[in-house]
């Protein structure tokens, strides 16, 4: 492969920026231990979701054509370390441009755009050569957007394959919304938390001792919840399980 | 083997008479398949065990409705031809049992198929009913049912019924014998009514 | 006519708070989580060994084909039904619909009504205006009847009591029988059966709604579990089928598709216990039946959507499968909706149907997850319809006022990266100093409601873009 197949620029979408910044980092580690060859964007701000998903269309492109604009610089695909980010710049980054001076640009760089774990499953034979280990139960989180508008089930899936010693235990409501829903957590925040709270009773049903996602949203929902009545396990993002898991 | 039709047609070469029996037995129906010199005695056994005194015959029985009227006098039921009493609310209303024929029966989702000539009311008011398919009268699936029999000329109303009455309206519990019948019997007819006597 | 109008929970409340009262709830958040599962596997199994993505399809593309050229199968609908002898009337709106009902009832002279279960008569809240008038109503299936006994309203389209225990069934029945009951769904069933055929073999005017109406030969199909959808068109004098105007389908055919549809996606049945497919009042020669049949067509705000980006709402087959895979309903049930409608597809309608300025709130009553999307049988792309209503919402100037200049606010400071990250520290700053304060200030309201049930997240030191 050539160098420049390899370029990837790493989007770290507000969350992993400001809230979690080492998960980006995480993201960034996973990305090189695959080969690629990571080019971080700073210049980005948000993706716009928490206003288009409000019926703010206006604010959305505003904030959304930032980002944009920092991401056509770069080369090669755009990795999002955010399912539901990265389907809002896939998806519906087309609609919100539509008949937009940007609307080219919308939809070059949206093409562009791919989850994480879209990014690392098709190298995934690469992490299977570290040995990574992490002795323990372990269940996912299929983040709604990630699952119903890009598709990707499998491909997170494949990631935790790679590593050794983790039982992946199938939970049964994997692809119930935890009740993050942007705005809605705080728009409806006691139907939110019922809704975390059921995710993580079913969590613990099942004797986990991590509960995975490749969303920071659900993460920082969840693991909010979590944090306050203790119920259900850690949650941790993908990135961050394969790095305590040994990869560097 | 994930088939593209719906599951309310049949597969190909599946037996039409043994998917009927299979599908009215497991939405909860009795079955029995039956020759024409049977019959009688097939009715009379059934209403017996359902506990049945009053009971009508419906028109769409056609010819074997007179030998079978006679054999259930004989057995000492109050027997009565539907629409004599059809009016009567009160005589409806304390009726233990329907035996009506037909207008067709659908093998893949275990349906019968009355109307016309046996009423609205004729197959449902009572708390049991027995219903007497022709061999002939049974189609394939549902989609055969609405091309053919569906659109028989002249009759104001058709109705499928799978099984007996049902809710689970309480907690999701399933209830059998609402306002339709509690028990619903399907006597397969080998042959046809006009060879009943 | 407003005297018999009953509270609308709609304009005097708001989603929160009437879920707030479901949340409340033990049994209701025990109940219909089982309930929904419980159906949602059913429907899963029954079409495990079919290809339900292609039967989807086959459902889009007839509702498409039948709401795209509505008028055009409603006037086929009329003259076929005008030939077999069905007296065929149009109401624009609910009061219309009502007004109408009561005209046919009050003309027969009739006294008692046997009801089917209906939610276009729920729609267009008939049974306080006939009860106005004098009438006997008896509402008819078992959930409904329960509903009308506590002057309660459905919860489901589907099943109407989810919401209600047993014990509370039990309680409202054995008030009718004046007498405790036994407490065992068979034992209330057959009690309610028994009350039932009274009303039944006594009623004048039977009421049903229509699940589907067939243009091309004038068909009224019924579908229904407890028979009471067939006892109510077979043993009254009169029968009024109540339809709203989009239940329309091109061909008898189409059934052969939609029925399946409905009912492995509504129940998981192969098909419902009862399908009726009446064509008229009763014929010369047909021992029973009614003698005069009336079909009232319901507009009340269907025929606006024609041609808006909303069309696809009117495909609803009202299977309610939506409702039992919605993680929204499956914590508040339907009342918290607040209308006639609940879950996803409520979502979507009551904003239609009431207008933005009572029912835009709704569209936020959903986290946009797209599972309904996935189980629809019709295939109606109910996140894409949510999400347009939200921007009709802040368009049609229905969002509130701080909706507005937060999100204005926010969109420039987030589109210049030093502003962006200035309001970051100024977030951390501000969730440190809340930390130590009891009562959060007004402009932490999102903050204060974020944290009412979880913990804060503190926006980093170092964030990732000063990093590495």
């Amino acid at each position: 492969m050539t160098a420049a197949a390899d370029r990837a620029a790493l989007f770290p979408t507000c969350l992993g920026d400001l809230i979690t910044p080492e998960v980006v980092q995480h993201a960034e580690t996973a990305l090189r231990a695959c080969g690629f060859i990571v080019d971080g964007v700073r210049t980005g701000t948000c993706c716009g979701q928490p206003a288009f998903n409000s019926g703010f269309h206006p604010q959305a492109r505003r904030v959304a054509r930032r980002t944009m604009r920092a991401l056509a610089d770069t080369d090669g695909p755009i990795v999002v370390p955010s399912g539901s980010c990265a389907a809002m710049m896939r998806r519906q980054w087309r609609e919100l441009f539509a008949g937009d001076r940007d609307a080219a640009l919308a939809r070059g760089v949206g093409v562009r755009v791919i989850e994480l774990t879209a990014a690392l499953a098709p190298r995934a034979e690469k992490l299977d050569a570290m040995h990574l280990r992490w002795p323990g139960r372990v269940g996912y989180h299929d983040s709604c957007h990630m699952l119903r508008e890009l598709g990707l089930h499998a491909e997170p899936r494949r990631v935790l394959a790679s590593v050794q010693d983790l039982e992946l235990v199938p939970v049964p409501s994997s692809d119930r919304c935890c009740g993050f829903g942007g705005t809605f957590s705080i728009r409806y925040p006691d139907v939110s938390v019922a809704m975390a709270d059921s995710k993580l009773d079913d969590a613990d049903a099942a004797h986990l001792d991590a509960l995975v996602s490749a969303d920071p949203g659900c993460i920082m929902h969840l693991a909010g919840r979590h944090a306050r009545t203790g119920a259900g396990p850690r949650l941790v993002h993908i990135a961050t399980l394969l790095v305590e898991a040994g990869l560097r | 083997m994930i088939t593209p039709f719906a599951p309310t047609e049949l597969r190909p070469g599946e037996d039409v008479a043994e998917r009927f029996l299979a599908e009215a037995a497991a939405v909860s129906a009795t079955v029995e398949t039956a020759g024409p010199d049977a019959l009688g005695a097939a009715i009379v056994a059934r209403l017996r065990e359902m506990n049945a005194q009053r009971v009508t015959l419906t028109a769409d029985l056609d010819d074997a409705r007179h030998p079978l009227f006679l054999t259930l006098t004989n057995a000492d039921f109050d027997v009565f031809r539907y629409e004599n009493i059809a009016d009567d609310r009160e005589a409806v209303g304390a009726l233990d049992a329907n035996v009506t024929g037909c207008v067709s029966a659908i093998a893949a989702t275990g349906s019968i198929v009355t109307g016309g000539l046996a009423g609205r009311a004729g197959a449902l008011i009572a708390p049991n009913h027995i219903c007497v398919v022709e061999s002939t009268r049974l189609v394939s699936g549902l989609a055969e049912f609405l091309r053919g029999p569906a659109r028989a000329e002249g009759i104001s109303s058709l109705s499928l019924q799978s099984g007996p009455s049902r809710t689970a309206d309480i907690e999701k519990t399933l209830v059998l014998g609402v306002h339709g019948p509690c028990a619903v019997h399907v006597i397969l007819l080998d042959g046809e009514l006009l060879e009943v006597r | 006519m407003s005297t018999t109008e009953r509270p609308d929970p709609l304009t005097t409340s708001t989603f929160e708070e009437r879920a707030a009262i479901s949340l409340a709830k033990p049994f209701l958040r025990q109940a219909i989580p089982k309930a929904t599962d419980h159906t949602v596997a059913a429907l899963r199994e029954r079409f495990a060994n079919h290809d339900y993505g292609a039967l989807r399809e086959q459902g889009r593309q007839i509702r498409t084909a039948a709401i795209a050229d509505l008028d055009t199968h409603l006037k086929e609908f009329e003259a076929q039904l005008r030939e077999n002898g069905v007296h065929v009337h149009f109401a624009a709106d609910a009061r219309e619909a009502r007004d109408t009902i009561r005209k046919i009832i009050k003309t027969t002279g009739g006294t008692r009504v046997v009801k089917m279960k209906s939610m276009a008569s729920e729609e267009i809240d008939l049974n306080p205006a006939l009860e106005a008038d004098g009438l006997t109503v008896t509402e008819t299936d078992l959930g409904e009847y329960v509903v009308q006994l506590d002057g309660d309203r459905p919860s489901h389209i589907i099943a109407p009591i989810i919401h209600k225990t047993r014990a509370e069934v039990h309680e409202s029945l054995s008030k009718v029988a004046g007498y405790a009951l036994p407490e065992d769904p068979p034992s209330l069933t057959a009690f309610a059966r028994a009350t039932l055929r009274d009303a039944f073999l006594e009623a004048d005017v039977g009421i049903s709604g229509v699940n589907f109406g067939v243009a091309e030969t004038g068909t009224i199909c019924l579908v229904s579990n407890e028979g009471n959808g067939r006892m109510s068109t077979s043993l009254p004098r009169v029968h009024i089928a109540l339809m709203g105007i989009e239940r329309i389908v091109p061909k008898l055919d189409d059934l052969a598709i939609l029925l399946p549809l409905l009912s492995g996606a509504g129940t998981g049945q192969l098909i419902t216990t009862y399908v009726s497919l009446i064509k008229g009042p009763r014929r010369e020669g047909e021992p029973d039946g009614p003698e005069e049949m009336h079909l009232v067509l319901l507009d009340n705000g269907r025929r606006a959507l024609l041609g808006t980006p909303y069309q696809e709402a009117l495909h609803c087959i009202r299977c309610g499968a939506c409702q039992n895979v919605c993680p929204v309903y499956r914590q508040v049930g339907g009342h918290a909706y607040g209308w006639v409608y609940g879950g996803p597809i409520g979502a979507v309608l009551t904003p239609l149907f009431r207008g933005q300025e009572d029912g835009g709130e709704l569209s936020h009553a959903t986290t946009l997850c797209g599972a309904c999307d996935d189980i629809c049988p019709v295939k109606i792309p109910l996140h894409d319809l949510l999400s347009s209503l939200r921007h009709d919402r802040v368009t049609s100037g229905n969002a509130s006022r701080t909706e507005r200049i937060a999100a204005t606010v926010w969109s420039y400071a987030w589109s210049h990266p030093l502003t962006y990250r200035l309001s970051a520290r100024v977030a951390r700053v501000g969730v440190d100093l809340l930390g130590r304060r009891r009562a959060a200030p007004p402009w932490a309201a999102p903050i204060e409601r974020w944290s009412r049930g979880r913990a804060l997240p503190r926006p980093a030191r170092r964030p990732w873009h000063r990093r590495g």
